[in-house]
């Protein structure tokens, strides 16, 4: 790159306004950006604080109650029965806890519930606890420090570029330097390398303010591994763009031209294939309607009851308190009643669940090689993992819920059966939940495979476009 | 300094648009070459700066093929075109100083300034932008370069079409300097009378082909009228 | 002279390589849209519709129990499709598509189809809607960038203006040249969209919404007339097709993509909504302790049996005519009512707030206005979901106080023991959700049809403003 293209681009640019126009609009955009992903943070992070305080409250009050010998706030058989601990005095959120960079990118934070509750009853009609978003603002999706770069960075950075070499043409000043000894190829590079090097440092600078402000914690938690990979899609994404714009320049055809070809090519990487391969995956792997399921589980539900001997127990199962005294006796085979229609429901309806499961793993599995299709998807899938908020840190907080849920039943199921009642030291060995973070390695190994998968196509582009440039046309 | 060996261009399948050019331009030399449009007098040019590529022979600046030693050879030329054209939002200093450096010359400022004031351009004049300029002080600060680089040969296409016979005048007087000093010139022009003033020697191109070169010395401006248009209608 | 002039423009545009390019890469797009739309409506569809029917067949087959127990298990409403659907998916993917109804509890709908999706629909579903929102306009600015501008910067723009055309004149026919260019891919795409897909599907149900097709049509062409005019003034404004380009391009990624979200936040700020903890707890608390946190429902029944016992003249509730535990029953849910319809109520109603923030935000981006009187037609907006919603609950309560009524008055002898089965199965009516008839659509995004308008005759005037006062450079 030689210097003096390099200080003559500077002066142009500066004179030129459009380079105080791109930097106004990061400010704004990323400013912005990052603000609204810190605020969203900021309320899941509040709600699972409610939701464990509620807990936390809620498993004193009923230790204390206990320990104390305490009479029951409600009629109820027993508040000191395992069963009703476990079912649902003492029941449990498992939270999945926003990532240490999770305001860069929203991802699927916003369609998916952050906690579940967890007691001894099954997890596969669980009222699912997402947050209660407008619908038409999950439609719009967000604007995220991930939005502004996978869509707004390309256009500043093509803004920047698309005349590249044809503005120097239509002016003239291209004949006058190469007229002097520089060949043509060195004052592209150094054209574009200038470009690439103010745009990038502008972003990143401008995006580590914008965490700085935002309060951010740049260090916490294995963060810093993350900027760093962060750093590295932004800028295998940038380059992506600045070689398309080299090589779009490098045809020979005029400003506009180049313009329209550009915003073509934005249009189609950044809108169309996305929602192609949307609609690709839900066609090749269609994932059937949960009202399919829905109606699968009551008829398991249904069958299940069927087989209950007693139907009055059927009744008091949903209205305990409305069993007369003097009936204890047949509580132990209410519980085991109930109890075996539970598993039996569970047990039908795994191989239905694990249809849709297998589906949607099968869409993943697809996206994931076909998002190479456009760097878009690869960039916007790689923000989500390194935010942590893609499907697979989902389905990792989803299995460890089920791990949970094991736990909890393994714990309350025996002293359920065994009429147990709760003593205030039982109180401490209930299962606690804790959330572990999934290895890294795999969110490393993604993010290092998308960056290939980046800065490949780049160079391919960049090639083509140097070569390209050999039958160049000076004599426009 | 200049030479051109057989030198042809072929567009495509049609007529040839430079056809078998001998010529030589030596240093000190004023070489004017006349044509009507689409003769060849620009392809020529684009030819010697290695714009294009010939499609047979050579062209060669002090001794070195174009095409094999395309960076060396453009460090002994300059170049003028017809529209001169340069940064139009810095000066005319900065574009100096920007086109020197791109052929590996770097001067001081006052340096600069001298070479401005060489061309006939006032300090206030260099510092100001570009756009504001009269195609005159265009075409002086492509001098400017020329001779900031220490071309030692020039080409310039139609050079005088568009500006008034006063700057016109003043620029005759430029390039008699800098051949004085041993450039060689190499001119395209439409302007006979120009060609007459300023050439040492004149050229006549027609459909590609060089068909004459004589010396301006005693030259008339009406023979060179009478053998310019009878050349046109052959 | 109109005539002429769009014949010219038109023929200059068609022969266009670059146009062409562009406009089969929409038609290609826009038949795929419509076709995959269409098959997975007729997929989805079936499914609703069978469903429905078999919730419907699980409730009749109920064994005989206590009626409140086929209370809890209740039944299910589920959303039926609309055939426009197959055109605007609108927000169907983001909210459930069946709710349960089930005694004591209002609950949220599940069966989200978003939730069942990779992250890449996040990008945008392609469907028929967004390729006439988004792309259409895009070519339009392709088409017409460079009307006005570039024929400025080849010279025959002074040429023209020579000839002393009239300005409006000059507009018209312009406008009418791009609008004919454009119709070459809009025709005989929409032709064949709607043709094929109401040959294919059935046939009553299409022609009912033939209506709604006409009127979606219409809105959309408004929508393509701003846009025409829009790039029109620009074209002839700027100073030079390159400008013109660059600052189309620059409203069209406001319009569509900017203005969106800053509108969804902007409606987000000024009517925050609670937090999902929040919701469910406050309805636990209010329940617990009545909604001023300090009553009991347990004095309320109290304070309801001594009545009733007096009604009927009796000492113990045993001795009552009918079973007080109907009674106590119905009791519950009325209590529970006043809760739901508060939280429900004020959810519902910072929801509708906030969509009207984003419908007055159309006056910036008339992108949200089409966008919200598309989803409108096609029965696939927010306001229909929530009138389902309502209706849901309706017969939820319709439900629940049939069987209750069953229990209190047939359940009197039997007490506890009472059991019954089919017959009181068969008097819940079936769900069914009537159809919203237009009126009522255009009730509700009235104000995006209004920005709408405005926006076409702004741009009309503006067009007509610029070609007036056009620089013939």
């Amino acid at each position: 790159m030689l210097i003096q293209i390099v200080k003559n681009e500077w002066r142009n640019l500066t004179a030129d306004r459009t380079l105080w126009w791109v930097t106004f609009i990061l400010v704004v955009a990323i400013g912005y950006g990052v603000y609204n992903g810190t605020s969203w943070v900021h309320f899941l992070e509040r709600s699972i604080e409610e939701a464990l305080q509620d807990e936390h409250d809620r498993l004193a009050k009923a230790q204390h109650t206990v320990a104390n010998g305490l009479e029951p706030e409600r009629e109820s058989r027993s508040p000191y029965s395992a069963r009703y601990i476990g079912r649902r005095m003492g029941l449990r959120y498992a939270y999945l806890p926003p990532g240490p960079l999770a305001s860069l990118s929203v991802g699927q934070s916003d369609l998916y519930p952050s906690y579940f509750k967890v007691n001894t009853q099954s997890t596969q009609r669980q009222k699912r606890h997402s947050e209660l978003e407008n619908p038409n603002h999950l439609l719009t999706s967000r604007f995220d420090l991930a939005f502004v770069i996978v869509y707004l960075f390309p256009l500043l950075i093509l803004a920047l570029s698309y005349n590249l070499i044809s503005s120097e043409r239509e002016q003239g000043t291209l004949a006058m330097v190469l007229s002097q000894p520089v060949t043509l190829r060195q004052f592209v590079v150094s054209k574009i390398g200038f470009r690439a090097l103010i745009v990038s440092v502008l972003v990143i600078g401008l995006s580590f303010l914008a965490f700085l402000l935002n309060g951010i914690n740049l260090f916490g938690d294995g963060a810093s591994g993350q900027l760093l990979r962060w750093i590295a899609i932004v800028l295998a994404y940038s380059a992506f763009w600045f070689s398309l714009a080299v090589a779009v320049n490098a045809l020979g055809k005029n400003s506009a031209t180049n313009a329209i070809i550009l915003a073509g090519m934005w249009l189609l990487f950044v809108v169309v294939v996305p929602s192609a391969v949307s609609l690709v995956v839900k066609n090749l792997y269609p994932v059937p309607t949960r009202v399919e399921f829905i109606v699968a589980s009551r008829e398991a539900s249904m069958d299940a009851r069927a087989t209950e001997a007693r139907l009055l127990s059927v009744f008091y199962e949903d209205h305990p308190e409305l069993l007369p005294e003097g009936e204890e006796a047949d509580m132990e085979e209410f519980d085991t009643l109930q109890w075996a229609a539970e598993m039996k429901v569970e047990e039908s309806l795994k191989p239905v669940l694990a249809r849709y499961d297998e589906q949607l793993l099968k869409q993943q599995g697809q996206v994931n090689r076909l998002r190479f299709l456009s760097p878009a998807i690869v960039t916007q899938e790689a923000l989500n993992e390194i935010a942590g908020t893609g499907l697979a840190r989902y389905r990792h907080f989803m299995s460890g819920v089920e791990a949970f849920h094991q736990e909890w039943r393994a714990y309350f199921v025996p002293k359920i059966f065994d009429m147990y009642e709760m003593t205030g030291p039982d109180f401490d060995e209930i299962p606690p939940y804790n959330y572990v973070e999934e290895p890294q390695g795999r969110v490393n190994r993604y993010v290092r495979v998308a960056l290939v998968g980046l800065i490949l196509p780049t160079l391919g582009i960049f090639a083509l476009g140097l070569f390209k440039l050999r039958s160049y046309p000076l004599t426009g | 300094m200049l030479e051109a060996i057989n030198l042809s261009k072929v567009y495509g399948s049609g007529p040839a648009a430079l056809d078998g050019l001998n010529l030589r331009v030596e240093p000190g030399e004023i070489f004017c070459l006349l044509g009507a449009n689409g003769a060849g007098k620009t392809t020529t040019i684009n030819l010697f700066l290695n714009f294009i590529e010939p499609s047979g022979g050579t062209a060669k600046v002090k001794g070195l093929d174009v095409t094999q030693k395309a960076l060396e050879t453009k460090k002994y030329l300059a170049y003028i075109p017809e529209q001169v054209m340069l940064y139009r939002n810095l000066s005319g200093l900065e574009n100096l100083e920007y086109f020197s450096s791109l052929a590996g010359r770097h001067y001081e400022q006052s340096e600069l300034f001298g070479f401005f004031e060489q061309v006939g351009l006032t300090t206030e004049e260099a510092t100001k932008r570009v756009s504001a300029y009269s195609k005159g002080m265009r075409q002086k600060v492509g001098i400017a370069i020329a001779l900031a680089k220490k071309a030692e040969a020039l080409l310039l296409d139609e050079p005088t079409s568009g500006l008034d016979p006063k700057a016109s005048n003043e620029f005759s007087g430029l390039l008699q300097k800098m051949s004085s000093e041993g450039v060689a010139i190499f001119m395209t022009t439409h302007d006979l009378f120009r060609a007459k003033e300023t050439g040492t020697r004149v050229g006549i191109m027609k459909q590609g082909r060089l068909v004459d070169t004589f010396d301006t010395e005693g030259l008339q401006l009406t023979d060179l009228e009478r053998i310019y248009l009878e050349h046109m209608h052959d | 002279m109109i005539r002429t002039i769009a014949y010219k423009e038109f023929l200059e545009m068609v022969r266009d390589g670059r146009l062409q390019w562009a406009a089969a890469i929409v038609f290609v797009l826009l038949l795929t849209a419509l076709a995959v739309g269409w098959s997975h409506y007729q997929e989805i569809s079936a499914q609703h519709e069978l469903s429905q029917k078999t919730v419907r067949n699980q409730w009749l087959n109920q064994p005989e129990q206590n009626p409140h127990s086929g209370a809890h298990y209740g039944t299910y409403a589920v959303k039926p499709k609309t055939f426009l659907s197959s055109i605007d998916t609108g927000v169907e993917p983001y909210v459930g598509a069946a709710v349960w109804l089930e005694a004591h509890n209002q609950n949220q709908f599940e069966a989200r189809p978003a939730e069942d999706a990779t992250a890449v629909q996040r990008f945008g579903q392609l469907t028929a809607a967004v390729v006439l929102q988004l792309f259409l306009p895009l070519l339009i600015i392709l088409v017409s960038f460079s009307v006005f501008a570039g024929e400025r910067e080849q010279g025959t723009l002074r040429q023209l203006i020579s000839l002393g055309v009239q300005p409006s004149h000059l507009a018209a026919g312009k406008a009418l040249g791009v609008a004919g260019a454009l119709g070459l891919v809009l025709i005989p795409a929409a032709g064949i969209g709607v043709v094929a897909m109401t040959l294919l599907t059935d046939l009553a149900a299409a022609t009912a919404d033939l209506g709604r097709m006409f009127l979606l049509g219409v809105f959309y062409l408004i929508y393509f007339g701003f846009f025409i005019g829009i790039s029109l003034t620009v074209s002839a404004r700027a100073r030079s097709s390159r400008l013109a380009l660059v600052a189309l391009l620059g409203f069209w990624i406001f319009n569509g993509l900017i203005a969106p979200r800053v509108a969804s936040d902007l409606s987000r700020m000024l009517y925050p909504g609670p937090s999902s903890f929040e919701f469910e707890s406050g309805i636990t608390e209010a329940i617990a302790h009545g909604l001023d946190g300090k009553s009991s429902y347990r004095d309320v029944e109290r304070k309801r049996r001594a009545e009733v016992m007096a009604q009927y003249g009796v000492d113990n509730a045993r001795d009552l005519p009918i079973n007080f535990a109907g009674v106590r029953l119905q009791m519950n849910e009325d209590w529970g009512y006043e809760v739901f319809d508060k939280f429900y109520g004020d959810l519902y109603a910072n929801f509708r707030r906030q969509n009207r923030v984003q419908q007055i935000a159309a006056v910036f981006a008339p992108f949200l206005a089409i966008r919200s009187l598309s989803m409108g037609l096609s029965g696939t907006d927010y306001y229909l979901h929530q009138d389902f919603a309502e209706r849901a609950e309706m017969h939820r309560r319709l439900e629940i106080k049939i069987i209750n009524d069953d229990i209190t008055f047939k359940g009197a002898e039997a007490g506890r023991e009472y059991v019954n089965g089919i017959d009181v199965w068969e008097k819940v009516p079936p769900f069914e959700y009537q159809v919203k008839p237009v009126s009522w659509v255009l009730g509700n995004h009235g104000l995006s049809l209004v920005i709408l308008l405005l926006w076409f005759a702004a741009s009309a005037g503006l067009l007509c403003w610029a070609t007036g006062r056009i620089e013939v450079g």
